[in-house]
Parts: C-alpha cells; structure tokens; sequence
C-alpha cells in the first residue's frame, strides 16, 4: 500500500492515523480475549497516535474508568507486559477509554455515543475518524448498523476523515442471508468502508502462502494440473467445541471453519499470480478462483461429502466427553463436527485436479495445512522392489502449527543395493525467524486503521464462498447425507477415509 | 525484542592455525550435537574489532542478534603488533537458542589475525562465508579505508557513525561516499527511528496531512550526527530551502516543524524529555486540538539497530537522502 505521507517508508512501519475505535460488544469475550491485547501491542510497537482512543459499547452497566480496569486486567491476565504496559495504559486513563452503556436497539445508545465522539474529538484531536468493530452476535449487525445511520455515525463529518466498520464472521448463515446481510450493510456503508474480517489472513504464515508462490520462479511452473495430482487442505483442531455447544450447535463445521477459513485458504492456494500485490489486485484473483470452485449438485454432495460428528474417545491422554455430551448441545444433535469434501475446480490451471479438504474438532493434533501431492514420473527405471518406500513428491505448506514447508522427494538408501525411499526435507518459519510475529489481530487492526482493505474478505468474495458450500448446508439440514459418528481422537470417520480411498488415493497424516 | 535463551553446546580454540582447520572444527562441532542440525542461516556476519574489549562488546551484542538473524558470525581481532608473522589464532562456539521445544544453531568464529593477512581480509573470511547468503561487514568503530579489500568480500557494511572517532562533518561525507560503493547501515540512523516514526505517524491519514504541504520551519536538535541526519531527511524529504532548517547542538534529540494549513498554525513535535528514556511526541494546533503522547525509549538498542540494520539488504534511500540533506546543510552552512 502506498501513502502519501512525504516521510512515509516501505519498511518502516506505518503509525495509525489519529481515531477513535468505537468497539459494540465491549463487554464480550472477543474485546477483552483479542481487541484489546491488539490495543495494548500497537501501543507498545508505538503504532498508535497521540490521542487514539477506545470507546466500549453494550448493553452491560459500567463507567469509564471500570470500562478501562476491565480491559486492562483482562489483557493482563493473557500475559504481563510489565512496566512499560502499564505505562500505555496510564496514557489511556486520560480520557482514552470511554464506555457506552445501553441496548443496540434504543436509539439512545446511538445519541449517546455520537456525544461521546464529538468530545472526543474536540478533547483528543481524533479528527473525526472512527473505526467501528461489530464484536457482537451476527444477529445484531442489521440493528447495530442502522442506529449508526440514524445518528449520522456511518458516514465521515468532514472531509478526509473516514468511517470503517469491521465485521466479524460468520458473515451470514448461508448466502441469501448473507446477501441480505449484505444489502443491510451497503444500504449505509459504501464497501470501501466495510473491512470483513476473518483473522486467518491476519497470520503471518497464511500470508506466507502468497510469498512462496509469489516469490519464487520454482514453484510457480508446477503449480497447476500437468504437475499436480491432487491438493489435500487440512484443518484439524485438538479441542472440542468446550463450553461453545449451544453456539455451535447452530453454526457446525461448515459455518464455523469451510466458509470462511478453508475458502480463504483455498483461494489463496490456488489463485493466479495477482498484476499487483495491493488489495484489488489479490482479492479480484481469490474471486476468480472461487468463482472457478464447481457447485456441487445434490449428487455430487451425496458422493463427494462426509458430515462427521464426535463420539467419546480419548485425546492426548484424556478421555473427553462426545459431542451429544456438550454442555448445550441436543443429545440427538444432528450438526457436524467433521466435513470432508471433495471439490472440483474448472479452470485452465486446475481442471482434473481434485481437491480434498477437511476439518473436524478433536482430531488427533491441531494442524492447518495445504499438501500438494505431484504426480509420480512417467517411467520409473528401477524395478518395483528397489523403490518400495517411494510415494508420490509432495510439497506441505504447513500454516499451524509449525509454521513451514515440506518437501516430500525421492533419495537413494545408502549401501550397495540400489533402494529408493521417500525422505523429507523439513523447513520451519520459527528456524530462520525467531523473531515475534504479530498476532492476527493486531496487524488487521492496524490495517484497517491504516485504510489498508487487502487482508479483509470484500462482499464478493463472501458471496463466492457461500455458494460453494450453500449446497452441501442444503443437504446437512435436509438431512439428505447421513451424519457419520467418529471416535474422537482420530482422524475423522472411517467415510473420510474411503472419500478418497475410492479415488486411489489416501489422507495425508499431518 | 524477546531475549530467547541461548545455550552454548560446543567450543574450540587454538593457535597459528589455518583455515581449513577451523571450517574442520565447525563441521565436527556441529555434526557431534544433533540439535546443531537445524540452522538455516540468512546471512555470514563479519565484524572487524581492534581489541579485546571490542570484541566482547561486539560478541554480546551478536548474542542477543541470533534470536533475529540466524547467521554465521566471524569477529575478526586484528593485532597491531608491525612486524608480527602472518598468523592465526581462532576460537570457535556453536550456540543454541531454544524456543517452544526447537533448537536453531548460530556459529561464532574469532579469528586474531597479526601480520599482513591484516590488510588482506578479504582472503581470511571468503573462506568462511555460507554460500548464497549475503555477507554483511559491520565495523563498530570505524569507517572502511579507501580501497579496503575487505569491502569487495561484502554484500553490506553497517558502521555507527556516532561511535567513529572523527569530526562528525567528515564522518557523514565519507558514508555518502561509501554508500555510492556499497549499501551502508548507520547504526545512527537506526537509533532515530524513534523519532522518525513517530514524527511521520502524526502525519499518517488525512487530519494533519496538509500541514507538510507549507512547513515554515522546521528545528532540530541534537549531538552532530543526529541533527544533520534528521535535518538532512527533512529537508530533502520536504523539499525544503536550507534556510527552513534550524539545527541546534543538544544532548537529546527533538525535532519540530512549524507550519501552516487553511491559515492555521500547526506545531509538532518529537523529543526526548530530559535525562528519562521517553520520547514524546506532540501536535499543536492553533485553536484546535493538543494533543500528546510518551512512549518509553526502546530497551536493547545495540542489538535492536543491528538487528534492524541487517533486515534490509539493498540500499537504503531514506538513509542516503538523508545523508544528500546533511550536505545540503553544511554547504550551506559553509562547510565542505
């Protein structure tokens, strides 16, 4: 991104503009657990302005200065930063966090705040420059964003100062709510003003998936079907759904994990080389290779889907609970804890090649991956018994939580016979940077400061995502694709397995 | 910068010895830990000490660097005995910095290096250098001389321009001249970063913007190096007549720019306050907002620059206007 900020560098980093972060839902667990450690680190980076300052809002009754305590002891509680945060956070006592008590939908709250800004402004030179975080349930984004529009909120004051509002996910329960969502969204904010937010671009290695295939001259040329036999994207988590059952029970899976993160990863992966590396430029190719994913017909979905839910089993070492077993969560509950799919993309680079993607709650090990596995060679001049051990080469972008690539190639056995086996060359982020990287939050924060939309998901790009999995959702709540149980612990039913079992194919052990 | 633990998992020394001895010795060093396997090194970091002290500052500060830059390190010890015999005596460390359960391995090599091999250094390190890393030369506490062989082994020099033992004035013009040959570092300009992010982020976004399109005046202050290099950036950076830029001679540096905006008067400022190690910063607006801000000086400088210094491999154009202005000013202060 570019500034015109004369003493601006491209690699130094950019301080926020002077504003105010107006934070609905201030009182949840997503503020104290990540906005605000995001707060208390920009600060101590020195990346936030003089007067920059945080203004709560909920429905939970509070002052200011407990507002601020709150928040203060909350981030403490994640990890002491010592002396100098205590510092930032005396900067912040004069004036720099202020709270708004009252319920989304009086029209009091809005007036309220607006007073709350003006002096701000007028206190705190903030320049009339608000960005705006909807930390609330997705139910009371259309009622949060039209009490800002009565109030004259969604638009700037004056001219060059600016109004943002940063959406959480899940941005919608299936795309015609989600293009309602949309329609609710735009009828008073332009979508240059609107910076969804999925915190999987936010991570470092996720953004490593464009500097390796950007950066380098090596990979690039066999990055397409002539080369590549099948993709296999994993996303395993450790945990169960824990004291979340009756939110998840409504969400699943698919909501929770395959629209957004394993849709932002895939279009990451399998994107064309953008003309330009700024926030049109790469999110135009992520659309257009979404928008190249085949919908499933209610055929494909009975095939090429698995819908999985745990049972009880045991996980490092502890026997856990199955899901029907979760706090909130119907004994007879239908929703899945496990999809496998298997995805078809029709364009020039990808066609024929089948890409397999999972996720699922208490698998063995929490892992994000992206495997490519490459097609074996034509001929293979040894005899079969010399290259027993050889699999097919595959290349792993591992994205957590050992943050690296492996490649996965041929080498000869060492002694007299001429044996072939598989061998890994292993390279870790954390081995060549040991420095710490911020955490997603943070640097989105920053960048939705900052103007900078490119780590943000835009309208389309939602919309695509939703239509890829709008059929398969279709068939979960038709109840047309039968739930399969797995133990939990393992890798997913035995269903998953023979996805791909049919195809010759086999998962990957991340 | 987290200070990671660092443990050292082996060590050799020895006198009058030759190259190939020491490459043996790291090669034996790292193939008898199984932890020492993991190295992916991004750069060969030669620093060139003239003494013991210098080079146990220079080992302390590259200890706290190898969380950051993984990297072989040669400190080079040269011996100012005249008439001593070509020779060489090494000691040799492989460390480990461990965090979330892997280890990465750094190497450090000091090599004392008497004789006529002093003036050709560029033989004793090509020797050591990874292959397809660049090899950084830092020079704590001095500038290359004219056609010092070393610098055509280097892919970048880093220098501290504060700690070369000169008159300022003559110190700024010879890194101009060796930035014309080779990207430099000055450790100088990397201490300013405070001041230099700071000073831009009160112009970031829209609000105070307009006020760089007329600055009236803009004083800065601060020993020599600092002053002229900040003075320097602004004015060339701001397009501004030398006239506009005011330097005064103080222990702490401040820099403020006086301007103009829709016929309001505009002050903002950067400075160190006092002997405390906080740096505020400061906008004033006429009939409108004040508002201020301290942050803490940041802790670990000497490793932090370095550290910052080998982030960049190319040129660093901010640096090199910077050091353009400082002659602008001096020229027409009179000097050169």
């Amino acid at each position: 991104m570019t500034s015109d900020n004369p003493l601006a560098e491209a690699t130094v980093e950019r301080v926020a503009p002077p504003a105010v972060l107006v934070v609905f839902g201030a009182s949840g667990d997503l503020t104290s657990r990540k906005l605000m450690p995001a707060v208390e680190n920009l600060a101590l980076r020195r990346l936030l302005p003089p007067g920059f300052s945080v203004v709560g809002v909920a429905r939970t009754e509070m002052d200011d200065q407990k507002f601020l305590e709150r928040m203060q002891e909350s981030v403490k509680e994640l990890g002491d930063n010592g002396e100098e945060a205590r510092h930032v956070w005396d900067g912040f006592a004069a004036g720099g966090f202020r709270y708004v008590a009252g319920d989304y939908s009086d029209p009091e709250t809005f007036k309220k705040l607006k007073d709350v800004l003006d002096e701000i402004d007028e206190q705190r030179g903030t320049g009339q420059n608000r960005l705006i975080y909807l930390a609330t349930p997705p139910d009371t984004f259309p009622v949060v964003v039209r009490g800002l529009a009565q109030c004259g909120l969604n638009q700037p004051a004056s001219e060059g100062a600016f109004v943002r509002i940063v959406i959480e996910k899940p941005y919608g329960r299936d795309a015609r709510s989600a293009e309602k969502l949309d329609a609710t969204v735009h009828e008073v904010f332009a979508e240059d003003q609107v910076y969804r937010i999925d915190h999987y671009l936010g991570k470092e290695t996720v953004q490593n998936v464009l500097a390796l295939r950007f950066a380098n001259a090596i990979f690039e040329p066999i990055w397409n079907r002539r080369y590549v036999n099948h993709v296999q994207i994993t996303v395993a988590e450790q945990l169960g759904v824990g004291h979340r059952g009756s939110f998840y029970e409504s969400a699943g899976a698919l909501r929770d994990i395959v629209q957004n993160h394993v849709m932002q990863v895939l279009a990451l992966t399998l994107m064309e080389p953008p003309a330009t590396f700024d926030a049109g430029g790469i999110r135009d190719e992520k659309v257009k290779a979404l928008r190249a994913v085949d919908i499933l017909s209610p055929e494909e979905v009975a095939h090429d889907v698995v819908r999985g839910q745990y049972r009880s089993g045991w996980v490092q070492g502890s026997e856990v609970h199955g899901y029907r077993d979760e706090e909130g969560v119907h004994p007879h509950s239908q929703t899945e804890t496990y999809v496998a799919m298997r995805l078809k993309v029709d364009n020039w680079r990808w066609a024929g090649v089948p890409i397999y993607v999972r996720t699922g709650k208490y698998l063995p090990k929490r892992v994000t991956e992206v495997a490519m596995e490459f097609n074996r060679v034509p001929h293979l001049p040894f005899a079969m018994s010399q290259a027993e051990g050889l699999e097919p080469d595959a290349l792993v972008l591992r994205i957590q939580p050992d943050e690296g690539i492996t490649l996965r190639f041929g080498a000869k056995v060492p002694g007299q016979a001429f044996r072939v086996r598989s061998v890994s060359m292993d390279f870790f982020y954390g081995a060549a940077f040991l420095e710490e990287t911020p955490e997603a939050y943070e640097r989105l924060l920053l960048d939705a400061l900052l103007g900078d939309p490119t780590l943000f998901i835009r309208s389309d790009e939602v919309a695509q995502a939703w239509r890829i999995v709008d059929p398969v959702l279709e068939a979960f709540e038709e109840g047309d694709l039968p739930l399969a149980r797995y133990e939990a612990g393992t890798w997913g039913p035995p269903e998953a397995d023979a996805l791909l079992d049919r195809d010759g194919r086999r998962w990957r052990k991340p | 910068m987290t200070k990671l633990a660092v443990t050292t998992i082996g060590s050799w020394e020895s006198e009058n010895v030759t190259v190939g001895q020491v490459e043996k010795a790291l090669t034996d060093l790292r193939r008898h830990q199984q932890r020492a396997a993991v190295r992916t090194s991004v750069l060969t970091l030669v620093a060139v000490v003239g003494d013991d002290a210098e080079a146990d500052a220079a080992r302390s500060i590259i200890a706290d660097l190898g969380a950051r830059h993984p990297s072989r390190t040669l400190i080079i010890v040269l011996d100012d005995e005249p008439h001593a015999p070509n020779c060489t005596d090494a000691a040799v460390w492989v460390h480990a910095i461990e965090r979330e359960g892997r280890a990465v391995c750094f190497e450090e090599v000091v090599l004392r290096v008497r004789g006529k091999a002093r003036h050709h250094l560029d033989s004793v390190v090509e020797p050591f250098a990874l292959p397809d890393v660049p090899m950084v030369v830092w020079l704590p506490v001095g500038l290359p001389s004219p056609g010092d062989p070393l610098m055509r082994a280097a892919d970048r020099v880093v220098v501290d321009s504060r700690a070369v033992a000169e008159a300022a004035g003559d110190v700024l013009a010879r890194s101009a001249t060796l930035a014309k040959r080779l990207p430099v570092a000055d450790l100088s300009w990397m201490r300013l970063v405070q001041w230099r992010t700071m000073l831009t982020g009160l112009f970031e976004g829209q609000l105070y913007r307009p006020f760089l399109d007329a600055v009236d005046r803009v004083e800065v202050h601060g020993n020599h190096g600092p002053r002229y290099l900040l003075g320097g950036w602004l004015l060339r950076r701001l397009n501004l007549p030398p006239a506009r830029v005011q330097l005064a001679r103080d222990d702490h540096v401040s820099v403020v720019i006086h301007a103009v905006s829709d016929g309001r008067k505009g002050t903002f400022t950067v400075a160190r306050r006092g002997a405390e190690r906080e740096i505020q910063s400061r906008v004033d607006i006429e009939d409108g907002p004040q508002v201020d801000q301290t942050v803490r000086m940041r802790e670990q400088w000497p490793s932090l620059a370095l550290a910052s210094a080998l982030t960049r491999v190319g040129h660093d154009e901010m640096y090199e206007e910077a050091l353009a202005g400082a002659r602008d000013l001096r020229l027409a202060e009179g000097g050169e």
